[in-house]
C-alpha cells in the first residue's frame, strides 16, 4: 500500500437502509410509500424512516436542526465511531468537513418560503432563515465535534461525492488537513418530488406497487453518507480503500482520460455510480465495458441512484458492502451530459 | 527557488458589479470613492433599506433558463476570458461560489402547491434552483468541458472557490480553472437578513462604532488563475500571484463569529505560513467588514491577534462600504480589488469610518485615498456557519 495516499477509514450512513456504522446489508430494497405529505395517487422513493438520533448518537441535541443536518451530525459520529478516532487525541484544528449536496438545505428553504406566503416577506422566520444556507449541514458537524480545519460545501452537477472525495484528498495531500470527514447527502421534499415528476424523470416504479424494473427515469432518495479520509499511517479500527487517484470533469473525451488515470492498473472491480438516468446508465455500462473489458462489473443500484447528485458514496459503501473480494476498483460514474467521474481505488 | 509548477498566478479577472461590466469600471467607481448603495425600494416596492444593484446585466439567453446569478456568473466569466482569444478553454476548469444561485427565481406561490406552480411556468425556473448550475451555466456559456463545481458556504464562498481551484491546479486537474462567485439580489435574502436585524437601512459603516448592519449588493467575480509555468508557456500577462491560502472553521455557533476572532486569526496566519509572508510583509487588508455589529468587533480582535507581531499597524478596509455585501460573489469580488489596489498601490479607504473601532494594531483606511506600492496584500472572508477563508496575493513571483 502506498502510503502517501488518502485511506478510507470509517464509514456512517443514514440512508434507507436505517443509521448504520460501517457497512450495510446492501440487500436489494424496495422504495416506500410517501405519506409525509398529500400525493394524488401513489407515490414512491427511497425514504429514511424516522428515527431519534440521540438514540444512535448520545447526547446528540438535533430538535432546532432539519433532517439533513441531523442525519450529517449522526452520519459524520458513526463513521468517527467506525474509524475508531478519539477526537480528544486529534488536533481539530486539522480536521476538514466536507460535504457535498445536490439540494441543500431545501426542506427550512421551503418552510422558509412559507413564512413568506403566509406572513409576507416582513414577516418571515429569522430561525430559520441561517438554516437555509447549503453549508448548514457541515457548520453543524464542526460544531458538534469542535472542528476547525477548512469546512467546504460543495456542489457538482451529477458528480457532488465524487469531486467532495477528490477535493478533501487534495487537502490532506498539499497538508491543508490531517484528516477529512466527506459527507454527502440531500433530503426529499414534495416541492423536488413534484418537480421531478413534472419534468417526467421518474421511474414507473414511483406510481406502482409492483416490484422495481429496469424500466426509464429513477425513484427519487433521500440520505446522507459520511466517510472518514486520513492519509495512511494510523492504526485504524478498520479500512476500507485507499484512493489512489481519479478525476471529474463536464466533457470531452472521458475514455482517454479515464486510460490515462488507469495507466497500467489491473481492475479487479468497476463500480457504476452515475445519477441513474436511463441514457447515462447505458452510457455508463459502455464506457465500462470499453474501458476494463471484462472485470466484474458492480452496477449502480437504484436507492444510490436515487440520490442524484450526492450519490456518490451511497454507490461507493453499496459496493464496498457488496464485493466479492479485495482488488483494484474504479467508482465509474457519468452524466447523461457527457460527464464523467472516475476514482481509482484499492479496496482493502 | 520557485516552482513554476507549484507556483499559482492570476491573469484573468471578469467582473460585474453595480459600477457594470469589467474590472476597469469597478476600479475608477473604487478611485473616485463612489457609492452605489441605492433605496431598497426603488427595486424591489415594499422593501425598506439600502442596497447596491446591477443594471447592467446582458439580456438573457433565447432557449435557455438562467437564473439572474447565473447570467451575472456568465458575465464575469466572459468578461475574464476576454483576453483569452485564441487559447482553447475545454479543458479548463471552473469553481463558482454562489449562495443565492437560482433562488431568484423560486416565489412563495411554490409553497401553496408546486405541481401547479411548475405547471404554470415554473418547471424551467425551478431548473435554475441547484447551486451547482451556476458553475455548469459558466461551462455552458463558454464551452467548458473540465472538472466544474460550485461552493456554497455563505459569505466566505467566493474566497473558498479561489483556494479550491488553486488546489485543483496543484494537482493538475486542469491547466486553467475559472474561478470566482456569483450571488444576485432578491427577495429571499433581503427578507431573510431583515428577519435577523442585520440590515442597516442607511449605507452601511463598516468598522465604526456606531454601525448598525449590513447592506445587500449583488455582482459577479472571475479570476483565471493558472501555475506559472502554464503561465509562462502561453506568454501570458501575469497580473498577480496567489502566493497563499487557507480555510478553517470557528466551531464555535451557527451564525455569530467566534467573539475573540480565534479562528479567523487562525486562517490568516495559516494564509501567510503558506506564502511564507511574514507580517510586517502585508501591506493592505481587504477585510470582511459587514458592518454588524458582531462580525467587526471580532474581525478586529483577529487582526490584533494574527497581526500583534508587526512593527506598525495593519493596514485595514472594508470595501463593502462601497456596494454592500454581495454574499458568494464578496469574496471574489473583493479579492478582484485586493489585486487591484497591487496593481495601483491604492488602498481604498472604508467610506464612512468617522468613529472607527479603537485598535492599536489596525490602521484603519478612511478619508483619502492613500498610494503606497504594495507588493503584497490579502482579502479576508467570513460566513454564516463559522466558515473563514484568507487569500494572500503577491504583485510579482520571488
Amino acid at each position: 500500500m502506498n502510503t502517501t495516499l488518502p485511506v478510507l477509514t470509517g464509514i456512517g450512513s443514514v440512508t434507507p437502509y436505517g443509521p448504520q456504522a460501517g457497512l450495510i446489508s446492501a440487500e436489494p430494497l424496495e422504495p416506500s410509500v410517501i405519506t409525509a405529505w398529500p400525493t394524488p395517487g401513489l407515490r414512491r422513493a427511497f425514504l429514511v424512516e424516522p428515527f431519534r438520533p440521540a438514540s444512535i448518537v448520545p447526547g446528540l441535541k438535533t430538535r432546532r436542526l432539519d433532517r439533513l443536518s441531523a442525519w450529517a451530525l449522526v452520519a459524520s459520529s458513526l463513521a468517527l465511531r467506525d474509524a475508531g478516532i478519539d477526537l480528544s487525541q486529534m488536533d481539530r484544528s486539522r480536521i476538514a468537513v466536507f460535504f457535498a449536496t445536490g439540494f441543500g438545505c431545501v426542506e427550512l428553504t421551503e418552510a422558509f418560503y412559507q413564512s413568506a406566503a403566509t406572513n409576507g416577506w416582513a414577516g418571515t422566520d429569522p430561525i430559520t432563515f441561517p438554516e437555509t444556507l447549503s453549508n448548514a449541514p457541515a457548520s453543524h458537524v464542526a460544531l458538534f465535534h469542535d472542528l476547525r480545519g477548512p469546512n467546504v460545501t460543495v456542489s457538482s452537477k451529477s458528480f457532488a461525492a465524487e469531486s467532495a472525495l477528490l477535493q478533501a484528498a487534495s487537502l490532506l495531500r498539499h497538508g491543508q488537513a490531517d484528516m477529512a470527514i466527506v459527507l454527502a447527502g440531500d433530503t426529499l421534499t414534495q416541492a423536488v418530488y413534484e418537480w421531478y415528476e413534472a419534468a417526467h424523470r421518474l421511474s414507473p416504479a414511483c406510481f406502482c406497487n409492483e416490484p422495481m424494473s429496469a424500466a426509464g427515469g429513477f425513484i427519487p432518495g433521500e440520505g446522507v453518507v459520511a466517510m472518514v479520509l486520513e492519509p495512511a499511517g494510523r492504526p485504524a479500527a478498520s479500512h476500507y480503500a485507499v484512493l489512489s487517484a481519479g478525476r471529474w470533469a463536464t466533457g470531452g473525451d472521458a475514455q482517454a482520460s479515464i486510460r490515462e488515470l488507469l495507466g497500467d492498473a489491473h481492475l479487479d472491480f468497476t463500480i457504476c455510480s452515475g445519477n441513474g438516468a436511463p441514457c447515462a446508465t447505458t452510457s455508463l455500462t459502455g464506457s465500462g465495458h470499453n474501458l476494463v473489458g471484462e472485470t466484474a462489473i458492480i452496477p449502480a443500484l437504484p436507492v444510490a441512484a436515487g440520490m442524484g447528485e450526492a450519490g456518490g458514496l451511497l454507490h461507493l459503501l453499496l459496493a464496498l458492502s457488496k464485493r466479492p473480494g479485495h482488488g483494484e476498483a474504479l467508482l465509474l460514474g457519468t452524466s447523461a451530459h457527457g460527464g464523467y467521474a472516475a476514482l481509482r481505488l484499492e479496496l482493502s | 527557488m520557485i516552482d513554476a509548477k507549484k507556483t499559482i498566478v492570476v491573469t484573468g479577472i471578469g467582473v460585474i458589479s453595480p459600477y457594470g461590466i469589467g474590472l476597469s469600471s469597478l476600479r475608477d467607481g473604487m478611485l473616485r470613492g463612489e457609492c452605489c448603495l441605492r433605496q431598497a425600494s426603488e427595486l424591489y416596492p415594499g422593501f425598506e433599506g439600502t442596497v447596491a444593484a446591477v443594471s447592467v446585466l446582458p439580456p438573457p439567453v433565447e432557449g435557455h433558463h438562467y437564473s439572474r446569478s447565473d447570467r451575472l456568473a456568465m458575465a464575469a466569466a466572459r468578461d475574464a476570458v476576454e483576453d483569452l482569444s485564441g487559447f482553447d478553454l475545454r479543458e479548463s476548469g471552473i469553481v463558482m461560489a454562489s449562495t443565492v444561485a437560482g433562488l431568484t427565481e423560486i416565489d412563495p406561490e411554490i409553497t401553496k402547491g408546486p405541481a401547479a406552480w411548475y405547471r404554470h411556468g415554473g418547471l424551467s425556473r425551478a431548473a435554475s434552483y441547484q447551486v451547482s448550475r451556476v458553475a455548469a451555466s459558466v461551462g455552458e456559456h463558454l464551452g467548458i468541458l473540465g472538472p466544474a463545481c460550485a461552493v456554497s458556504v455563505a459569505c466566505a464562498s467566493g474566497a473558498m472557490a479561489i483556494a479550491l481551484a488553486a488546489n485543483m491546479l496543484l494537482d493538475e486537474a486542469a491547466p486553467m480553472v475559472l474561478a470566482g462567485g456569483s450571488d444576485a439580489l432578491c427577495p429571499f435574502t433581503l427578507s431573510g437578513f431583515n428577519s435577523l436585524q442585520a440590515l442597516d437601512q442607511e449605507p452601511c459603516r463598516p468598522f465604526s462604532q456606531d454601525r448598525k448592519g449590513l447592506n445587500l449588493g449583488e455582482g459577479a467575480a472571475v479570476l483565471v488563475l493558472e501555475t506559472l509555468a502554464h503561465a509562462q508557456q502561453r506568454d501570458a500577462r501575469i497580473l498577480a500571484v496567489l502566493r497563499g491560502w487557507a480555510m478553517t472553521n470557528d466551531a464555535s455557533h451557527p451564525t455569530a463569529p467566534q467573539k475573540d476572532g480565534m479562528g479567523l486569526a487562525a486562517c490568516i496566519e495559516r494564509a501567510l505560513e503558506m506564502a511564507a509572508c511574514s507580517v510586517d510583509e502585508v501591506g493592505y487588508v481587504n477585510a470582511h467588514g459587514t458592518g454588524t455589529p458582531l462580525n467587526d468587533i471580532a474581525e478586529t480582535h483577529a487582526y490584533e491577534s494574527a497581526f500583534h507581531g508587526r512593527s506598525r499597524p495593519v493596514p485595514v478596509s472594508s470595501t463593502k462600504s462601497y456596494f454592500g455585501h454581495c454574499l458568494g460573489a464578496a469574496g471574489a469580488l473583493e479579492a478582484a480589488i485586493t489585486i487591484t489596489a497591487m496593481q495601483e498601490g491604492a488602498l481604498f479607504p472604508t467610506l464612512r469610518l468617522n468613529n472607527p473601532i479603537e485598535s492599536s494594531k489596525v490602521d484603519w483606511l478612511r478619508g483619502e485615498l492613500r498610494r503606497e506600492p504594495l507588493p503584497v496584500a490579502m482579502s479576508v472572508s467570513a460566513g454564516f456557519g463559522g466558515s473563514n477563508a484568507a487569500l494572500v496575493f503577491g504583485s510579482h513571483c520571488l
